[in-house]
């Protein structure tokens, strides 16, 4: 039991259960109570946290490249992605709107995936420093992710409402789809990465 | 607790979850690759102007169905045209051959009819018209305007030339027995040739109405005549009397010609009067040098042999002649006359011709003159006339400015004055004055047997003579004793043949009365009763 700094529970071999949270020795291999399997950390949290957030910036690309919704008006196909909708707003003056829309389709998203990398790479680099930092940049990955979806839900919403048949249809875009697999990947990755990582490194006197 | 559970998990390195950025890793390329391979080829198409094309959003179409979209537009380097990049769809690859032809389809107001109506609301579009030649062409020049006829229409592609417009343009349509049958394409008009150019198409089958002796007329507007059954009004259709029109047919009297090669060259003529004063294509041509003056002859007068008429003047060559130089003595006026066999029911071709020229050449020998006549004695219009004058003095056919010549003799007005003043000097040449001696001199005889004796006493004897006669017949008027016994004589006569009738009915009713006497029958009485 190395690698774990020393009076923490899993120094002393000691695993919570991930499904009742029980605490019950590891070599017991399956929990006593709900009979799941018992680890000490998640297995593979790194490699599974690291895949999510490659898929989620693979994509990411599609999400911003294709349009994401197609607005008819009187036969009129318009395209416009995420980013172009965001200048169209600047254009009209909307900028509340558009600080929103960029923000929870471009900065959010972004951040989180930059965040989760980081963590990652800094928790398998193994630097002790700086753990509170590494808390709060998760806390905060976990707290914006879900307002991500805002993009989609207007897609969603607009599509929902505007049917004007010949005068105006709105479709979503292939880019809405990439989107939403965008937010929910990286909300698997953010779930995916063990926290208690973040802490493994740290020395006892630390705590 | 201990020995129950040793088991030693291998840890595999490489979690499985890696498979989900694989698997959309490959998805994302597998569509990036679908989407490059479903692409079509790109182009390029510059137009004067980008009027109602604008970038990801205008589409191309064939047959009102999409086969391609704008991705750019801007300007050309030299800022001169407008230069379109689209992008076309790879099953309509095959479209974009050497001449296919794009142009924006916008509402329109044309010589065929409003068009472009579903774009008011919609934005144009570009049209493509594939052609039939190579493929895999690129770069194309956009048209300003739809052609008239899309290209790879089944049909006669051919140019006109007129000497002025005439209201034919763009659009206008060609017809044949009053049925529009094609159209007129385009209409320019050439600076350094100071002609109009038209090209033109006759749609399928119509085409083969189209022969080598085929005319084309314009037929725009109104033809108005008077004659004397009235005023007539003509107009082809009341298309060609708005946007101008053509007409095509054959001349009277000739035979349709050949087929006909796509990019002919026809001449487009006034009117069909004009058709049939030039129907022939062949024709000789000859120099005359007319000894005398040429006023009154013009362009197009007739040429005619004893009558017929077997060509017309082309025009006096007073460049040619100018170029030999003036000597002063009154040279002869070169004049250019065009002879056309089809008018002597040759055939219209080059034999033809060559048939006429040979029997010119043999005519001349035997006499053929051409001389000037007068047509008209009010306005003095002079044709050209050709006879054969059996006792002139044989000449030769010469040449002049690279045409052969047919000597002529003076004609017309002209030739009445040479003949008058030949007579004249006949008559200057003839004996008067012995002439006249010998009269004075029968006179003078006459005279003296006039003055003789014989002849001066014939008189008192005729005088005696009649004086006799006067008596002879006094003794035989009215109140002679000799008249008035020869009356009694005849009341005498008359009196006995009278008492003689009598005698002659009795013996016409009874002939015997001479020997037997007669007794009168009873007077006979009408039967009572009757009505």
């Amino acid at each position: 039991m190395s690698g774990f700094p020393a009076g923490t529970a899993a120094a002393q071999g000691l695993a919570c259960c991930h499904m009742c949270l029980k605490v019950a020795p590891e070599e017991l291999d399956r929990c006593p109570r709900c009979r799941a399997r018992l680890h000490l950390r998640e297995p593979n949290s790194l490699q599974r946290t690291l895949a999510l957030v490659a898929t989620a910036s693979l994509l990411y690309i599609p999400a911003n490249v294709l349009p994401i919704m197609t607005t008819e008006q009187l036969g009129r196909a318009m395209d416009s992605t995420i980013i172009g909708g965001v200048v169209v707003l600047i254009h009209h003056g909307d900028y509340p709107i558009a600080a929103v829309i960029f923000i929870a389709s471009v900065l959010v998203p972004l951040s989180k995936l930059f965040a989760l990398s980081w963590l990652c790479w800094s928790v398998s680099r193994g630097q002790p420093s700086s753990h509170h930092e590494r808390s709060r940049l998760y806390r905060a990955a976990e707290l914006v992710g879900k307002w991500s979806m805002t993009d989609v839900f207007v897609v969603s919403i607009l599509v929902a409402l505007i049917n004007l048949g010949g005068l105006l249809v709105i479709t979503p875009g292939a880019a809405a789809l990439a989107f939403g697999g965008v937010v929910v990947v990286t909300m698997l990755a953010a779930h995916a990465f063990d926290p208690r990582l973040i802490w493994d490194q740290l020395g006892e006197s630390d705590d | 607790m201990t020995e129950a559970k040793a088991t030693v998990s291998e840890r595999r390195r490489i979690s499985p979850i890696w498979l989900v950025p694989i698997v959309a890793l490959a998805l994302g390329l597998w569509m990036v690759i679908h989407t490059l391979q479903s692409q079509g080829p790109e182009i390029t198409v510059v137009f004067s102007s980008g009027a109602s094309i604008e970038a990801g959003k205008t589409k191309i179409k064939f047959r009102d169905v999409e086969v391609g979209l704008v991705d750019s537009v801007g300007l050309a380097d030299d800022h001169e045209s407008v230069v379109v990049i689209a992008r076309v769809d790879k099953a309509a690859a095959s479209l974009l051959r050497e001449d296919t032809q794009f142009w924006v389809v916008r509402p329109r107001i044309g010589p065929g009819g409003v068009s472009g109506v579903g774009t008011l609301l919609s934005g144009g579009y570009l049209q493509l018209a594939p052609g039939t030649g190579k493929k895999g062409r690129h770069d194309f020049v956009g048209l300003d305007e739809p052609p008239v006829t899309p290209a790879g229409t089944p049909g006669l592609h051919f140019r006109m030339v007129a000497e002025e417009s005439g209201s034919v343009n763009s659009g206008a349509p060609i017809l044949y027995k009053k049925f529009r049958v094609g159209r007129v394409e385009s209409a320019e008009f050439d600076v350094a040739s100071q002609k109009m150019y038209y090209r033109a198409f006759i749609e399928e089958p119509y085409d083969d109405l189209v022969t080598s002796a085929t005319r084309f007329w314009n037929a725009s507007g109104i033809s108005l005549s008077a004659t004397a059954d009235g005023i007539q009004v003509q107009t082809a259709s009341i298309e060609a009397l708005l946007v101008g029109g053509v007409v095509f047919g054959l001349p009277e009297g000739v035979e349709p010609g050949g087929p006909v090669e796509a990019g002919e060259t026809f001449k487009l003529y006034d009117n069909y009067a004009s058709v049939n004063e030039q129907p022939y294509h062949h024709a000789v041509e000859y120099v005359v040098l007319f000894p005398q003056s040429v006023r009154g002859l013009r362009t197009g007068a007739p040429v005619e042999y004893r009558g017929i008429r077997i060509g017309r003047v082309e025009r006096v060559l007073i460049k040619e002649m100018a170029a030999k130089g003036f000597s002063g003595k009154g040279e002869p006026i070169p004049v250019l006359i065009r002879l056309e066999p089809g008018r002597l029911e040759l055939p219209d071709s080059e034999e033809g011709a060559a048939t006429m020229a040979r029997a010119i050449e043999r005519g001349v020998g035997n006499g053929l003159r051409v001389t000037l006549s007068t047509g008209n004695l009010l306005t003095g219009s002079l044709y050209v006339y050709f006879d054969v004058y059996s006792d002139e003095p044989p000449a030769e056919m010469g040449s002049f400015a690279g045409h052969p010549t047919i000597p002529a003799i003076a004609g017309g007005f002209e030739g009445i004055q040479v003949r008058l003043s030949a007579l004249l000097d006949k008559l200057n040449a003839l004996p008067l004055e012995e002439l006249l001696d010998g009269v004075d001199r029968l006179l003078a005889d006459v005279d003296a047997i006039v003055a003789s004796e014989d002849l001066q006493s014939l008189p008192a004897s005729l005088e005696e003579t009649l004086a006799q006669l006067r008596g002879t017949l006094d003794s035989v008027s009215a109140d002679s004793a000799m008249q008035e016994r020869l009356l009694r004589t005849i009341t005498e006569f008359d009196r006995t043949l009278q008492s003689l009738r009598g005698l002659l009915e009795t013996l016409k009713e009874k002939p015997n009365a001479l020997i037997f006497s007669s007794e009168p029958g009873e007077d006979p009485q009408p039967p009572a009763g009757s009505p």
